[in-house]
């Protein structure tokens, strides 16, 4: 009897589920529909838009809709591909670029998108400007000055080789915009309004911390040549509205109240699909999320320590147990969809024993509270969580419960801001990490470890004043050569190299490749993202009902 | 009378000053700046170099008093200075923020009112089970959290059954759900304490002699009682309506809305020093404010205060 019942209302179900597979492939034959309003609801709201500042999220999902830029990074092959810039030269040394400009470009000001205004974007992204506070871009290295040739012809002078240039113009940091925009002060750039590009989409109107409404730009013909859409945006206008909370952005989706949300948590990602909702996870192809050692500190100074912590952390448990299979588990420091990543996972195997094995070795033995101890002092170690990460506290408490099963303990602090960010420049008070940042070039590796940039390991000469002496010469060779390093294939296997020797140093534990969790409606069509999982407007539209 | 009014002016400015330099020591002596936080965040990977001039341009390493009466001197000519999070000038957040928080506050507050008096009224007048429900009430309202309370309402009446929306309301509805989400946890001890005080002034000698006179139950209740009870409700009225200001973070997160809460919530987050001195001075200002006009008023509405000029019995 049970049974007949189950069938009889699982009859419906079944058919219903037929329907809309039908339904679906009618509306994939169907041809783009134009205009309408669609609604995307962000977690946090937009800060500075300054456009070397994109990489936070909230911030790059708008400049991706209202910025082009000069050139085109394909999200698929990733190879750089005519958009702003018709074409370019890069000399053999790298230290000079030239670019053409699309003619008949302009800003949504009116003003002409020339050689100048390139010129004059590239200069304030590569130099900074003092006078406005406006910092340097991440993504440019030894940058010298601009050159303009004739009204569409620019080129670009380094100090010294800067292959990551190219990739550098692609990215969302690097988003074209006017004098008008440039001559503000930095600290004017949290207003949406101020910040004028020549892309698809306008600001119109913003409610500060609330709501940002851009409308497609009626004139705008030059999308990247390669795209599949071309034209003006088939949207009529982007509501981007915050909606902090994971259940209200969810149940807004699924009650067809919005129709795409950014930041979905795992375990929400069944629930959606199963209504035919759908999930896109595109990569951020850069380096991988992380835990990263401070071997200035003398806890984990010791390689054997941070060995044995490497194998005693089961990255496929925190995957299989935190995540979703839109978490790839990492193989390496970088992600498998970046530039030259090498998979290095037989270093990174889970082996308990192996870990206190060479925790003995290291002098380190088991102390009456469980705690491993050595000359009287406890392997006691802290980290801050990285609140922009996905569940980055929940990963690491269930890292210091692997490493509590070889005796070792790890403090997880929430913290406010303020402490968080002095305390993780002392290596004394944070021997370990969180860390990982997106970009689909090479650089980024530098970007992440060099002292003078980001310096996840904490070395002398960077940022902090708290590093007693810790600097690995050899580290930050292979580092500078990558940055400038003009042979592309010999900048490949500088990429190889330093994966192998930062993995064999032990100085990171890779845990999985990060990706970048949207979810949307089953009427969304077109929907993309550039090279490292900003959302892109441009090709979306919406299908009818 | 004019000599009182220097006076209690000049104690006000006095309040406000100490509520700046308080707010200004404090924020100063927590650890990191807004500038640090802003720019060692991982998504710009500026150099040491480029910090070190930001911090110059910024001036965050100047010497206190130089950077408290910078600040001070902007604040005195109305210049409140830009938040380094949010790259907007501190004045055009405060007017964005202020006025839905006082239009929100002001609704959930009324609501919670006249939901406190429905409480009291059938705590008094009901039948005994009545009684009883309106009397459970205020604790269970108390103990229900405001951010459940919240997603529940979103959930059922604008995801299930469609009612309103949450997500780009319009005007009309935008507020309803907010509000009512308020206007419970509120109306719980106004009318906790509104009940208990007609409880008390019903046992007074003097209702016995109004009801000995033939008063029925509810013209006892609404000539005698309410008048002997509502003092101190409003007075509990008063601080509830405070707390609404600043204190709506929960709802506004969770409805999406803007306001004061929000904001001093992401303020204090990011050590915004110019948002947060601001709001503890507007604070200061309102708080000063309201107790001067109370003073003012009072001997107008009780003569017994009033200040007698010297040499007078």
């Amino acid at each position: 009897m049970s049974t007949t019942r189950r069938n009889l209302l699982a009859a419906p179900a079944i058919l219903s589920v037929l329907g809309a597979m039908c339904a679906r492939d009618a509306f994939a034959q169907a041809a783009p529909v134009r205009g309408g309003t669609l609604i995307y609801l962000e977690q946090q709201t937009y800060t500075n838009l300054y456009p070397p500042a994109g990489g936070f999220y909230p911030n790059g999902g708008v400049l991706n809709q209202i910025t082009d830029k000069l050139t085109y990074q394909n999200p698929q092959t990733l190879e750089i591909e005519p958009w702003i810039a018709e074409s370019w030269t890069v000399s053999a040394d790298a230290t000079e670029y030239v670019f053409r400009i699309r003619p008949g470009v302009t800003f949504s000001d009116g003003t002409p998108l020339n050689a100048e205004a390139v010129a004059r974007n590239f200069d304030t992204f590569g130099l900074g400007n003092r006078e406005l506070r406006h910092p340097v871009s991440e993504v440019i290295t030894n940058y010298l000055r601009s050159e303009v040739i004739d009204p569409l012809t620019v080129r670009f002078h380094f100090r010294a080789p800067s292959p990551g240039f190219l990739q550098g113009t692609s990215v969302i940091g690097s988003g074209l915009v006017s004098l008008r925009t440039l001559a503000l002060p930095f600290d004017q750039l949290g207003d949406a309004t101020k910040i004028i590009g020549s892309g698809p989409f306008v600001v119109a109107r913003q409610v500060l911390g609330r709501e940002l409404v851009l409308n497609a730009r009626q004139d705008y013909a030059w999308g990247p040549k390669q795209h599949p859409h071309q034209g003006r945006a088939l949207l009529d206008t982007i509501r981007i509205i915050v909606s902090g909370e994971d259940s209200v952005r969810i149940g807004a989706l699924l009650s067809g109240q919005a129709h795409v949300i950014r930041q979905i948590q795992a375990y929400d990602e069944g629930r959606v699909q199963s209504r035919g909702f759908q999930i896109f996870a595109p990569s951020t192809r850069g380096v991988n999320n992380s835990v990263v050692f401070r071997p200035d500190n003398p806890l984990v100074a010791d390689i054997r320590v941070r060995q044995a912590l490497r194998y005693a952390t089961n990255a496929q448990e925190i995957v299989d147990t935190l995540f979703s299979p839109n978490y790839p588990r990492a193989t390496s420091i970088i992600a498998s969809t970046a530039q030259g990543h090498v998979n290095l996972a037989d270093r990174l195997t889970y082996d308990p024993r192996q870990a206190v094995r060479l925790l003995e070795e290291a002098g380190w033995t088991l102390g009456p509270q469980g705690v491993r101890q050595k000359d009287g002092r406890e392997l006691v170690l802290t980290a801050y969580e990285s609140p922009p990460q996905p569940r980055n506290k929940d990963t690491l408490q269930l890292v210091a419960q692997q490493w509590a099963r070889v005796g070792v303990r790890l403090n997880v602090l929430a913290g406010d801001a303020g402490s968080r960010v002095v305390d993780s420049l002392d290596p004394a008070k944070t021997p370990v990490a969180p860390a990982m940042v997106g970009r689909a070039d090479p650089d980024v590796i530098r970007s992440q470890y060099h002292p003078l940039t980001r310096n996840a390991l904490l070395q002398t000469g960077g940022v902090s004043q708290r590093v007693q002496s810790f600097n690995d010469a050899r580290l930050n060779g292979l580092l500078d050569a990558i940055a400038s390093e003009p042979d592309r294939a010999k900048r490949l296997a500088l990429v190889g190299d330093v994966q192998r020797y930062v993995l064999d140093q032990a100085y990171v534990i890779p845990i999985f490749e990060e990706p970048q969790v949207f979810a949307a409606a089953p009427r969304l069509r077109g929907f993309g993202f550039e090279a490292v999982g900003r959302p892109s407007f441009y090709g979306a539209w919406l299908a009818a009902r | 009378m004019s000599r009182h009014l220097a006076q209690r002016l000049g104690q006000s400015l006095l309040v406000l000053l100490a509520a700046f330099t308080v707010a200004f020591a404090l924020l100063q002596a927590l650890p990191g700046d807004a500038v640090l936080i802003k720019f060692l965040d991982s998504t710009m990977g500026l150099t040491a170099d480029q910090i070190a001039e930001l911090r110059i341009a910024y001036g965050a390493d100047a010497p206190l008093w130089q950077q408290y009466l910078h600040t001070l001197g902007n604040f005195l000519s109305g210049e409140f200075g830009y938040s380094i999070r949010a790259g907007v000038p501190v004045a055009r957040l405060l007017a964005e923020n202020i006025p839905p928080t006082l239009l929100l506050a002001s609704l959930a507050f009324g609501v919670a009112s006249l939901l406190a008096i429905l409480l009291a009224v059938l705590s008094q007048l009901g039948f005994g089970w009545v009684r009883g429900f309106a009397r459970s009430m205020p604790p269970f309202f108390v103990a229900v959290p405001v951010f459940w309370l919240g997603i529940m309402l979103i959930q059922v009446f604008s995801f299930q059954l469609g009612l309103v929306s949450v997500i780009a309301p319009e005007p009309w509805e935008e507020l309803i759900l907010p509000v009512l989400t308020l206007a419970v946890p509120i109306s719980a001890p106004l009318a906790q304490v509104l009940i208990r005080n007609i409880d008390t002034v019903l046992n007074e000698p003097f209702v016995a002699v109004a009801r000995a006179k033939g008063a029925t139950h509810a013209w006892v209740l609404w000539r005698h009682v309410a008048r002997n009870a509502l003092p101190s409700t409003l007075t509990m009225a008063g601080v509830l309506f405070g707390e609404l200001l600043g204190g709506a973070v929960v709802t506004e997160t969770v409805f999406g809305l803007s306001g004061l809460g929000g904001l001093t919530q992401q303020a204090v987050a990011n050590q915004d020093v110019a948002v947060l001195q601001a709001i503890v001075v507007l604070s200061a200002v309102a708080f000063v404010a309201i107790s001067l006009a109370v003073d003012l008023l009072l001997p107008l509405l009780d003569p017994r205060l009033a200040v007698r000029p010297a040499g007078a019995a």
